[in-house]
Formats: C-alpha cells, sequence, structure tokens
C-alpha cells in the first residue's frame, strides 16, 4: 500500500455505507482507503495503518466507536477523527466530544459535508 | 387503515396505469415542482390561468410568480407560500405525471379535488397529512390501551412514515395492529433499543420485497437478498431508530441501540404485547414490528 497517498480510514459496520463512503471519496481524490467493520477492528487497523483521516460509526458490534475513539486518542492524539452516525443524541455527542472527536456528521450525510472536510484536512 | 396516498388514489381509481405511476415514481426524484401545478392545487389559479401564464413566459423573460402577481392571479403572500411548499411529495408525483405526458394539468387539478373531497379534507390538512397526523395514530395505539407508551409507539410510526417518503416510497399506506400470534419471515431485520424504554424493531418481509427494499434504499442495483442487501435494509432500520433516538433525545430521553441484525426464516415466538405496522408500498408490503 502507498504511503504517498492520503490514508483514510472508515469505520461503520455496514457494507452499504462503506461503499458509499468509498464511492465519494474516490470522486474527490486518489486515496488508500481501508475498511473496518467493529469497534475493535477499527482500532486494530487505525493502530498498523496510522491514518490521516478516520470516520468512525457509533453503533457497531465489539466495541461502540466511542469506546475506539478514547483508544485511537490514546494511539495518536493529532489526527483527524470524524464520527459518522445516525444516533446523534445529546448523550452521543457529549460522549463522542468528551472522547476526542474532530466532529461528528449526522446520517445519512451529504456529499458536500465529506467534501468540506475533505478540504479542511488535506 | 390509517390512510391513502395520492399516487394508490390515482392507481385505485384507474387514473393512471401501475407502469405510468412506476416510470413516475422514477422521474420523480429529479422532477422540479413547477409553481404552476402549486398554484393549482392550493386553488390560487385556474389550469387555463396557469397555461397562460407559460404562454406569457416564452415571450417575456420573467419567472412564473412574477407574471402571476402581475396578472393579479396572486399576491406576494401567496407566492411565499407555494414557494415554501415545492417539496411536498403528492405535488411531486403530480408534477412527474404531467412531465412524462400521463395527466395533463387539468386531469391532475380533478385527481385532486376528488381526493380532498373523498378524504373530507380540507387544503391545509390536505397539505399536512404526511407529515403530522401523529395525533390520529396516538389514538390508535390509546384504543389499544397504551395509555403510557401511546405517544411514544405514535412519534416511531410518524417518523417511520416520513422517512418510508424520505428514501424508499412516495406513498406509503400504513396498517397499525397488535400481533396476536408467532411471526415468520423469510427475511427478519432486527435492532433493539434500549435504556430507560426497552424497544425490540424489525422489518419482516419475504425475499422479493426485502430485495426491492434493498435496492430502493441503496439506489443500487441489487438483484439477489446477498450482503449488500442485507446490508441497506439494516442500514434502513439503523438511520431510522437512530433518528427516532435523536427525537426521544430532544424530549429529553436518552436512549441507545445495538447493531441491526438481518437473519434469514426467522420466527418471533411469543411475542407478547407487540404491534404489527403493515406498510403496503407501490412495490410490495412488509410488516414493521415493535415489541
Amino acid at each position: 500500500m502507498s504511503k504517498d497517498r492520503p490514508t483514510i480510514l472508515i469505520c461503520d459496520d455496514s457494507l452499504l455505507v462503506r461503499k458509499k463512503m468509498k464511492d465519494c471519496l474516490n470522486e474527490y481524490g486518489d486515496f488508500n482507503i481501508i475498511e473496518a467493520s467493529s469497534g475493535q477492528t477499527s482500532v486494530e487497523l487505525f493502530r498498523q495503518n496510522e491514518p490521516d483521516l478516520v470516520f468512525l460509526d457509533i453503533v457497531m458490534p465489539d466495541k461502540n466507536g466511542i469506546e475506539a475513539l478514547q483508544e485511537m486518542r490514546e494511539i495518536k492524539k493529532d489526527v483527524k477523527i470524524i464520527m459518522l452516525s445516525s444516533s446523534g443524541t445529546k448523550s452521543h455527542l457529549k460522549a463522542a466530544m468528551e472522547a476526542g472527536a474532530s466532529d461528528f456528521i449526522q446520517k445519512p450525510w451529504e456529499k458536500s459535508q465529506i467534501e468540506h472536510i475533505l478540504k479542511n484536512v488535506f | 387503515m390509517y390512510s391513502q396516498y395520492f399516487g394508490n388514489y390515482l392507481l385505485n381509481n384507474g387514473l393512471i396505469k401501475p407502469e405510468q405511476l412506476t416510470d413516475a415514481l422514477e422521474y420523480q426524484r429529479s422532477v422540479h415542482l413547477k409553481l404552476g401545478v402549486i398554484a393549482v392545487n392550493a386553488g390560487y389559479m385556474t389550469p387555463s390561468q396557469v397555461e397562460e401564464i407559460h404562454n406569457m413566459q416564452k415571450r417575456i423573460d420573467k419567472r412564473f410568480g412574477e407574471l402571476a402577481i402581475e396578472k393579479g392571479y396572486i399576491n406576494e403572500k401567496q407566492l411565499e407560500e407555494m414557494l415554501a411548499t415545492q417539496k411536498q411529495g403528492h405535488l411531486m408525483l403530480g408534477q412527474a405525471l404531467i412531465d412524462r405526458g400521463h395527466l395533463t394539468i387539468e386531469q391532475l387539478q380533478q385527481a385532486l379535488d376528488n381526493y380532498k373531497k373523498e378524504y373530507g379534507m380540507s387544503t391545509r390538512q390536505f397539505n399536512v397529512v404526511r407529515k403530522d397526523d401523529s395525533q390520529e395514530i396516538e389514538q390508535i395505539f390509546q384504543n389499544y390501551g397504551e395509555a403510557l407508551l401511546g405517544k411514544m409507539y405514535s412519534d416511531y410510526v410518524t417518523l417511520l412514515m416520513k422517512n418510508l417518503i424520505r428514501f424508499v416510497d412516495d406513498s406509503p399506506t400504513v396498517e397499525i395492529n397488535q400481533l396476536k400470534s408467532d411471526i415468520t419471515a423469510q427475511w427478519y431485520t432486527s435492532q433493539e433499543i434500549f435504556g430507560k424504554i426497552s424497544l425490540h424493531t424489525a422489518i419482516a418481509c419475504d425475499r422479493e420485497v426485502f430485495v426491492k427494499f434493498a435496492a430502493r434504499f441503496a439506489q443500487e442495483e441489487i438483484t439477489e437478498p446477498d450482503e449488500l442487501a442485507q446490508a441497506s435494509v439494516g442500514e434502513f432500520l439503523n438511520l431510522h431508530n437512530g433518528i427516532f433516538l435523536v427525537n426521544m433525545s430532544n424530549n429529553g430521553v436518552e436512549l441507545e441501540m445495538h447493531p441491526q441484525q438481518v437473519a434469514e426464516n426467522y420466527t418471533l415466538a411469543n411475542p407478547g404485547k407487540a404491534y404489527v405496522i403493515t406498510c403496503s408500498m407501490t412495490w410490495g408490503r412488509f410488516d414493521v414490528i415493535l415489541v
């Protein structure tokens, strides 16, 4: 895997969400895209690949996104980690921000939101 | 039966053929709702006045609203109101049927008038029927003896209708019944909501509907109940439940949910007190289960 291209980690248990996100990212640039379908795998792939940007779902098997976020922040503090969840409840927002989320996008997301994030990060 | 929507009404009354409805629903995604249709629906202008303005627009480079005001057919307040209603589902369908040549604007006006008459609704009620019939739905749950949870169930079903319209079908019809026996489904997609309130939610359907549902929500070519199909129906339920949790959170009730699950040939045995929301779409029927 080439390291001269930015690496983006997509963490979501839904194959559909990962596919839509990949399609969207590919429209905006040339990225190394890595996918995780559970909280535990998300943390492992984060550790192994040192991504430049992470999209992280909250409701996932094994380990939820908030727990995964906390562990990712212990590994590396300065990576943009965007929470991407259908359940943007008050408690989820609060927990995500306290755990160090860079941003929180409520599903269903718009392409323009992803474009905006990519412009800010790269 | 809770309600009948415009696409079903047109179909049931023989005003359009199933293939015309399918064609219009497909086309509707990209339709631009013209002010003329809104003006006719609101009763502000007649079809001939709309035609007159359309003809004027061929000669004069002005917007429809401007010309209609100049001719004295509508005032500025009415124009503002019309612009605000530009995303209404039944009118989008009407516009699509006109654009595709399945109905004329006169036929649409006639159909809208009869539809409103038959359901005894004023124009205003007609405009909000999809968005805000929560009181009627709540009454159904109250009648089933849900004194405490009637509002929550009604909020869930009202939101379900909105999300079905938003993501998979313009014309859902919903019937609410108590579930009195086991339920078996070829495809059973479920998600547990927990916290102060526990709720088992599920979409139960046969293979054909499962695949159609998946393809519509994903907007992908899906022909088999494969992993992508399962992810699609699962994600609809997850998305809907997530928005429900956000609404509950806004009302001060914090809830959580587990990841969604999909099972083939599943039986929900002895569900206890449960409801089955039968959703009839233009392309098939499925049940939403609430336990």
